[in-house]
């Protein structure tokens, strides 16, 4: 076993057919977890009766455990419900007809629903209270100023916060190689463990992972340039 | 899949776990130590801007940030030896163990060099210059002034980021370490209860974070009592849009958190 | 006697201050008057080396640094002859408004601890924080914890204590309480360089009043030479926009 430098391009070639599972997986899990995120984070800033230890005990758990768990505990255990369900209704669906990334999808969008939470929530108590009282005072109803004085001042405020969760559900979409999905962690594998080459081909998935992590951290830079125009004075 | 589920075997299986629990704290408490080392060499060349170095300490930083962890365990697992193995040091014989535990550090050193960064930069520039006017050399408006105000407000990130760390500690298993994850998967396999192993696995977790959280938040409230207790650190911070701490908090702590 | 001789300090190509000449007496109380960008804060942080001037000479008694070879020890002795009071107080955060006064004696002074700990009991005591000794920072007001600062640098025993705009950042209703103090210790003798917007403190208090301007000194004299007759078209200028302020503030 020797170091093969050019076998990591060749390992880079043959990881790039897997990107495309790895940012699906991130998308529909951050795009997901945001919609979770925004209804969890306003169940908790207004104290929904009810609702709220839900919304706290969901943010406590899946934040207080590893997201590896979680997906397990879906893969395992939704197949259990589903199918018990099933027997009892008679419905004709079966969990052996979920695609496997469905549970990567699923569990991940859990997941990410608590970590957007967070954000959502800090970027919507960022916001000053003076804000919504002066939207108020010139005759906005509560959703008006909500949505146009509140949401794109929290947005940007929240900004950094939302690169880092996409960061994060980027790099935890690795786990899905668990369930048997072929994303670039396991398509590394393969390569690996079929060339007998480990450093060679793992290296080249870093590769990508650094490089698909500086996209998303120039990308929020761009954005964060665009919209925090009103932000530039020098006052601070 | 598996067979049906039976509520007890959750609780015979939590005694089970706990016996691994050792090692998975073992990782925890020796990762962290490395990281702090780590994060305290990574971060001084950026606070005190020494040229080189300092672009170093950035590439450090970035990989360690922007790759998985999972890819890292890998990286140094199989990379490690064959780099060292062209100095001529054989580590076919060092224990799985070491690399995680290798691997753990550097990583966290990564987000502890920021979390130190931040901190330090946090503390008002005026308290230095009111040391250095009252005639302390740097060392001690350093030791004195800006490090015991820096423990305090970089506490909760340090939880967040040990908290991650204990999370991140369950992908140990992939290169066959036989930690709570590990034991939780054989023992799934064993008895086809894989539910049940696993919840009690989320459990153990859900309750050392809780712990380590609480924990920290006594000492953070030691720590910072000489805020009015409530508004004013948050509100300092806030004053300042563009470098508020509470933005770097929450960096921090979200983008470890979202990791594994 | 402290003597600044062609102090000069630019940020990139900007001059902030050009070759500035000053003597101070001992016991003289010195005012530096100016508007905002004049320079007469980044003269005086000059002083004490919080500020690297570019050019020119610090002379404190028989002290003397070349502020184009100033090395580490000499900026150190420096500011050992030198205390400050902070226009944001800058009193260290985590510590007691005992332990703020204490600090430099213990660390800098190396005075025993106790000695440390009554003298600066009676200091606090004298600008009238006897009651506030265990109290943080965070748990004074503006006016309190600008008088612990005065506390902070009398204790250094230094000489001279340069002020820098010690009262605007106060609620107006506390600026008296500090000019009290500053006026009780301008009376004891102790040198002081003062950066004000308070003209009527600078009046009643200053033995010699400085008018600065685009980083040089335009003008200076006694109090009344310059409040009552000043010289310079530009001085003139000042004085008539300013004035009016006293009239409220009083």
């Amino acid at each position: 076993m020797k170091l093969d430098p050019s076998f990591i391009w060749t390992a880079f070639v043959q990881i790039l057919s897997a990107i495309p599972t790895t940012l699906y997986i991130t998308v529909v899990s951050v795009l997901a977890g945001f919609v979770i995120g925004i209804v969890v984070a306003l169940i908790r800033i207004y104290r929904t009766p009810g609702l709220y230890p839900l919304a706290v005990g969901y943010v406590t758990f899946i934040r207080g455990t590893p997201m590896l768990t979680h997906l397990l505990l879906i893969y395992f255990g939704l197949p259990m419900i589903i199918d018990g369900l099933a027997v009892q209704f008679g419905w004709s669906f079966r969990s052996v007809s979920i695609p496997m990334i469905g549970f990567a999808y699923i569990a991940f969008s859990i997941t990410a629903g608590a970590y957007m939470s967070e954000v959502v929530r800090s970027g919507l108590l960022a916001v000053d209270r003076g804000q919504i009282e002066a939207a108020h005072s010139i005759g906005m109803s509560t959703p008006q100023a909500l949505r146009r004085i509140v949401f794109p001042q929290a947005l940007a405020a929240s900004l950094p916060n939302l690169s880092n969760s996409v960061i994060g559900m980027l790099h935890g979409s690795t786990l899905a190689f668990t369930v048997s999905v072929v994303d670039i962690n396991a398509q590394a594998q393969i390569v690996a463990s079929t060339n007998w080459k480990f450093f060679e081909a793992y290296l080249a998935a870093a590769l990508i992972f650094w490089g698909l992590t500086f996209l998303i951290e120039r990308a929020t830079a761009l954005i964060e340039k665009r919209i925090n125009l009103y932000n530039r004075g020098g006052v601070a | 899949m598996g067979a049906p589920f039976d509520l007890g075997f959750i609780f015979s299986f939590l005694p089970k776990l706990l016996t691994t629990l050792s090692t998975t704290l073992l990782i925890v408490a020796c990762s962290l130590l490395a990281g702090m080392v780590v994060g305290f060499i990574i971060a001084l060349p950026r606070l005190y801007k020494v040229p080189v170095l300092k672009t170093c300490a950035e590439v450090y930083i970035s990989f360690f940030r922007g790759t998985p962890i999972l890819i890292q365990l890998f990286l140094f697992y199989y990379g490690l030896p064959e780099v060292l193995k062209l100095v001529n040091l054989d580590m076919t014989r060092t224990p799985v163990l070491v690399f995680v535990i290798l691997t753990y550090g550097l990583h966290t050193g990564a987000f502890m060099s920021e979390m130190i960064r931040a901190a330090v930069t946090a503390v008002d520039k005026g308290q230095v210059e009111a040391a250095y006017a009252t005639g302390m050399t740097s060392y001690q408006a350093f030791t004195r002034i800006v490090l015991p105000q820096a423990l305090g407000i970089a506490i909760p990130v340090f939880s967040n980021l040990v908290i991650a760390l204990l999370k991140d500690t369950s992908l140990a298993f992939t290169l066959g370490v036989m930690e709570m994850t590990g034991k939780a998967q054989t023992l799934g396999s064993a008895t086809q209860h894989f539910i049940e192993t696993y919840i009690a696995l989320a459990l153990i977790y859900l309750v050392i974070s809780l712990c380590v959280e609480k924990l920290l938040l006594v000492a953070e409230r030691r720590l910072l009592r000489h805020e009015d207790q409530g508004s004013p650190v948050k509100k300092r911070f806030t004053l300042h849009k563009k470098s508020s701490f509470r933005t770097i908090v929450a960096d921090l702590g979200s983008g470890k958190g979202g990791g594994a | 006697m402290i003597k600044l001789e062609h102090i000069s300090k630019s940020f990139g190509r900007h001059q902030v201050l050009n070759n500035i000449d000053l003597k101070v007496s001992k016991g003289e109380v010195v005012v530096i008057l100016g508007p905002s960008g004049s320079g007469k804060t980044t003269l005086l942080r000059c002083v004490n080396y919080l500020e690297k001037p570019s050019g020119g000479e610090i002379s404190i008694g028989e002290f003397k640094l070349d502020c184009r070879h100033a090395r580490k020890k000499d900026i150190h002795q420096l500011r050992q002859k030198t205390a400050m009071v902070f226009q944001q107080y800058n009193l260290f955060r985590h510590k007691t408004a005992l332990e703020n006064v204490m600090e430099g004696l213990l660390i800098v002074k190396k005075l025993p601890k106790e000695a440390a700990r009554e003298k600066s009991i009676a200091l606090l005591e004298k600008v009238g924080l006897g009651a506030k000794l265990d109290a943080y920072p965070s748990q004074l007001s503006g006016g309190q914890q600008q008088r612990v600062g005065i506390a902070r640098a009398l204790a250094l025993e230094p000489e001279v204590i340069l002020f820098d705009e010690p009262t605007s950042a106060l609620d107006p209703e506390l600026v008296g309480e500090v000019l009290e103090v500053i006026r009780k210790i301008a009376k004891e003798g102790i040198t002081m360089i003062v950066v004000t917007h308070e003209m009527g403190f600078a009046r009643d208090v200053a033995n010699h009043v400085v008018f600065m301007d685009g980083g040089v000194i335009v003008e200076e004299g006694t109090p009344s030479e310059v409040f009552n007759h000043p010289r310079e078209e530009r001085t003139k200028q000042f004085l008539k926009r300013i004035t009016p302020e006293l009239n409220y503030s009083i």
